[in-house]
């Protein structure tokens, strides 16, 4: 799975630090998030999700592997 | 305190420090008896420190650090798995070493060893999965 977490973050103007504050998880887990190292939970999609205003579609995506 | 560290039931990170000092009490009173300057028998004074040691490393293993999130949680049930097979590897391996090096098909590590083995292995995987997550 593929995400654009980084481009929402540029739109929205947050650091990781930001936006894991938000959020409620630690600036290394949202690294790991933009990287694909690590699959969020719903939970934690839909936030993301809440915080950058979008349908969590537009963030997360599958990719042919999956 | 969010879902997640609801959900774990673990420690408030003040009972770290009262883990170190646990620790540190009991290699204390380790070293005082091996030099003889508490009057204690040496199997007893043993059984008291390995107790008292793994009692600090449980606490260390079941504090919970500054964020907890999905991914510590993932991190701290993966590392729990891989020492509990480390436990299991050990068990099963340290007969053969022996028969190797000693000729007897023997364990001869105390339940006390093997937990604190675990224990330390547990702390090492969480420490390199945290670094490379």
């Amino acid at each position: 799975m593929k995400n654009n977490i980084k481009i929402q973050r540029a739109i929205k103007d947050l650091t990781q630090e930001e936006l894991a504050n938000k959020i409620g998880v630690s600036r290394q887990t949202i690294n790991s998030i933009e990287t694909n190292r690590y699959i969020p939970s719903t939970l934690l999609a839909l936030k993301i999700s809440e915080v950058f205003e979008t349908n969590v579609n537009n963030i997360f995506e599958l990719e042919e592997s999956d | 305190m969010n879902k997640t560290q609801k959900d774990l039931n673990l420690l408030p990170p003040v009972f770290k420090k009262i883990a170190y000092g646990i620790m540190f009490l009991t290699i204390l009173f380790a070293i005082l008896s091996i030099v003889k300057v508490l009057a204690i028998d040496k199997h007893i004074a043993k059984t008291i420190s390995m107790s008292f040691f793994l009692i600090a490393l449980l606490l260390l293993a079941i504090t919970r650090s500054k964020i907890e999130d999905e991914l510590t949680l993932r991190i701290r049930l993966k590392a729990f798995a891989a020492s509990f097979i480390y436990g299991v590897a050990f068990v099963i391996i340290t007969p053969f070493i022996n028969l190797l090096f000693d000729g007897s098909f023997l364990l001869d590590v105390g339940v006390e060893q093997l937990l604190i083995s675990m224990f330390l292995f547990y702390f090492m995987m969480m420490f390199i999965m945290k670094r490379s997550r």
